[in-house]
């Protein structure tokens, strides 16, 4: 479905934050990234969609270049793509309504939607989508005065709106609290499993990346360190935790429900 | 940790430093690589030495050679110039012994000579500046009257309608046998009449003084009670004007029954040798008397009249300026315009056309303003625009420059199109600081608007400054005092404005 190769990405100062990236992803993957911060992790992941430009190298949707997509080429891709942030990046001053809807953006004729006018189709679909994640009775409030939690929801049903075949999932729970975090990676697993949309998510905790993964891919320095399941992260050994957090850092504990520090 | 206040590791002695410094005051701060407070030492000393010689040299006007004019102006001003020489005669050893010290100890230097700096620096601002406080405090008995009128002006917002009644009668000068009749007087009408009715002008012997005419004395009845009256002549060509005596105008009032009686010494006149002989002058007395309801007063009147122009005024710049400045801001905002070389080209050069802009007055481009439409509000309009353009060019790029990314990523990543990522993910985030600055600037303009007629550009200033030139300072306090109501209005209503969107 998705297929990376030899992905390069060099930032204009200089920063080479992704060297030379190869995997492939199948159509019904729960695929997680794992790796330090500044590993690379955002940078693979917007370059999928092409938030950020690849400095080299090919990806392929469908057989089709992304990177050599044109403008509406590239609109196309990126609505059957859904992307879900770690600040959730939801437009804070809208509704929630219309943050949802707004994940028709690449469906709607572009010049009603200036004037916020959505087919009722869609509306409907946003009321849906915002029952499915448990937000129908929010959905007039301002997206700033949601919790944490529910904005990431919100920001689900926002990718939701897209009916994605692949949601891209960068660091979705880092800014929550783990309760909150098993609950969203739960609806994500739900889509995954429900409706075959393909995860490419990215995480920090080895804990969670264990009980949602059927891949795992580490990153360090831009450079891919590990291949696994999510069952081999379970039996990872001293060596390969090294290899992706580095010497310094310190496993805290081993076992099914084992949580990683890093220093 | 690393402090500054290491031990200097310039090879230079304590004794050089100091002896550097008192030749060159802060070299030997330099030469211990203090080199800023050198540089600051120095600058300041040059300086104040140029300042001084300067103000002695126009203190001691006129006077050649150094040594002289310096003497002069230490007699005329004796604490000024001494202060500041003895000043930096001790900044001067200071600074050597700061040398000194700092490369014998290895110290820093303290705070103390840069109050020293200070001291002498204020002592000439306070020449240079003329202050006075003395002036300040024995003129104000002078200033109060019309300071007064400006204070409380509201005596001339409303006035009545005024009536001028007046009657005259005929004087011959000189006198001959035939002397005119005093006027018929009519029932009901005011009456004067002048006993004599005959005389000789004053006139002036050959030393210039006056020779006194001959003294008449007149009656008048059926005037207005208890109404000041004055005293007019009117020469036998018909021109008028007014009755003085010794300086003064001559003014009476009337008493109980409107009736008066003055004494007057005919007037003098140049009269051309052609109009020698029997000629007819005629004396006559006026009163202005209030008639009828209070109406508001002309200055009332233009007062509110140009302060709705002076509203309006300040509106149309600042929507000018808003639609003006919005295209302006996108291209002074640094994300927007980072992507090529090209584009960061016309960045700073739009800001620095901005700032160029902004840094002067409104004022002074409402100069310009009038030169090139002319006088009135629309050279007002056209400089506050000109001004809101490159102040709000800025605030508004700010915002840009401020918007989060965040959402503008995910609106992308929908797959919008450009412009929807512009409505969806940027327009909502601009919105509150656009409302904001927009109000603000309103509140701006309305207050410069207040004075840019001060230079010509229409609005209530431009009456205010009229008042003041003629000194009519109840009328131009009637100004002032809208300026002050409105201002103050604003102020509140655009700070609720902002309070309730933002
Ligand atoms: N816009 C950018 N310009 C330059 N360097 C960047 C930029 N964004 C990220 N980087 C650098 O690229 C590397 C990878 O960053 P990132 O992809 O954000 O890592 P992660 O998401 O794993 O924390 C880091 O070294 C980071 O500093
Ligand atoms: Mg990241």
């Amino acid at each position: 479905m998705l297929e990376i190769k030899h992905l390069t990405k060099i930032y204009p100062d200089g920063t080479i934050a992704l060297r030379d990236v190869s995997f492939t992803v199948e159509e019904g993957e729960f695929l997680i990234i794992i790796g330090l911060s500044g590993s690379g992790k955002s940078t693979l992941l917007r370059c999928i969609n092409r938030l950020i430009e690849p400095t080299e190298g090919q990806i392929l949707w469908d057989g089709m270049d992304i990177t050599a997509a044109d403008a509406v080429q590239l609109r196309h891709i990126r609505r059957q793509i859904g992307m879900i942030f770690q600040q959730f990046n939801l437009v804070k001053r809208a509704t929630v309504m219309t943050n949802v809807l707004s994940g028709r953006l690449g469906y709607v004729n572009p010049w009603a939607s200036l004037l916020h006018r959505f087919p009722p189709a869609d509306r409907e679909m946003a009321r849906r989508a915002l029952e499915r994640v448990g937000l129908a009775d929010q959905a007039h409030k301002r997206a700033d005065e949601l919790s944490g939690g529910q904005q990431q929801r919100v920001g689900i049903a926002r990718a939701l709106m897209q009916q994605p075949r692949m949601v891209l999932a960068d660091e979705p729970v880092a800014s929550l609290d783990p309760v909150l975090a098993h609950s969203i990676l739960g609806d994500l697993e739900r889509l995954n499993q429900e409706e075959g949309i393909t995860v490419l998510c990215s995480l920090h905790y080895l804990d969670l990346v264990q009980r949602y993964a059927t891949r795992v891919i580490g990153l360090r320095d831009g450079r891919i360190v590990y291949r696994g399941t999510g069952d081999d992260i379970r039996n990872m050994t001293d060596a390969e935790f090294k290899e992706i957090y580095g010497e310094e850092a310190v496993r805290v504990s081993v076992g099914p429900h084992a949580k990683e520090e890093t220093r | 940790m690393t402090t500054t206040t290491q031990r200097t590791t310039a090879g230079v002695s304590a004794p050089t430093a100091g002896l550097a410094s008192l030749f060159v005051p802060g070299l030997g701060q330099m030469l211990i690589r203090q080199t800023r407070r050198g540089l600051l030492i120095l600058g300041s000393l040059v300086s104040a030495l140029g300042l001084l010689a300067w103000r002695v040299h126009l203190i001691a006007h006129r006077t050649a050679g150094v040594w002289p004019a310096f003497e002069k102006a230490l007699r005329r001003q004796p604490v000024f110039v001494g202060l500041v020489t003895i000043g930096i005669i001790i900044l001067w050893l200071w600074a050597s012994r700061d040398a000194y010290r700092q490369a014998s100890t290895g110290q820093p230097g303290g705070m103390g000579i840069f109050v020293l700096i200070v001291a002498i620096f204020f002592v000439l601002g306070w020449q240079i500046g003329e202050i006075d406080l003395y002036k300040a405090v024995t003129e104000l008995p002078d200033a109060w009257p019309p300071l007064s009128k400006v204070l409380w002006p509201w005596g001339a917002a409303f006035v009545r309608e005024t009536e001028e009644i007046g009657a005259s009668a005929p004087i011959l000068v000189p006198c001959d046998d035939n002397p005119p009749a005093p006027p018929e007087e009519v029932a009901g009408q005011p009456y004067v009449m002048a006993e004599p009715t005959c005389g000789e002008l004053s006139s002036l012997d050959e030393n210039n003084q006056i020779i006194p005419g001959s003294r008449l004395t007149l009656t008048g009845r059926g005037f207005a009670p208890h109404t000041e009256t004055q005293i007019w002549w009117a020469d036998p060509l018909g021109n008028e004007f007014r009755h003085r005596q010794g300086g003064e105008y001559v003014t009476v009032e009337t008493d109980d029954e409107g009736r008066f009686q003055v004494e007057l010494i005919l007037p003098y006149r140049l009269v051309p040798p052609s109009a020698a002989g029997r000629q007819i002058w005629h004396v006559e007395a006026r009163q202005v008397s209030a008639v009828g309801d209070l109406k508001p007063s002309e200055a009332l009147t233009l007062s509110v009249g140009r302060m709705v122009e002076t509203i309006f005024l300040g509106m149309m710049a600042t929507v000018f300026g808003i639609v003006l400045s919005i295209p302006v801001s996108f291209l002074a905002a640094r994300n927007l315009m980072s992507g090529s070389r090209l584009t960061l080209l016309i960045y700073y050069l739009t800001r620095t056309v901005l700032n160029i802009i902004r840094s002067i007055e409104p004022m002074i481009w409402a100069i310009i303003a009038v030169i090139v439409v002319g006088l009135g509000p629309f050279a007002g309009i056209v400089a506050l625009t000109i001004h809101s353009i490159a102040a709000l060019g800025k605030l508004y790029s700010e915002a840009i420059e401020g918007i989060d990314p965040g959402p503008i990523e995910a609106i992308q990543a929908t797959g919008a199109t450009r412009l929807q990522t512009i409505v969806f993910a940027v327009v909502p985030q601009m919105i509150p600081p656009f409302v904001s600055f927009s109000i603000y600037r309103w509140d701006i303009n309305v207050r410069m608007s207040t004075v840019i007629g001060l230079v010509g550009g229409g609005g209530i200033g431009f009456i205010l400054i009229q008042y003041i030139r003629l000194l009519d300072y109840r009328a131009a306090g009637i100004a002032v005092w809208f300026i002050a109501i409105t201002v103050a209005v604003l102020d509140y209503i655009s700070a609720e404005i902002r309070r309730r969107f933002v």
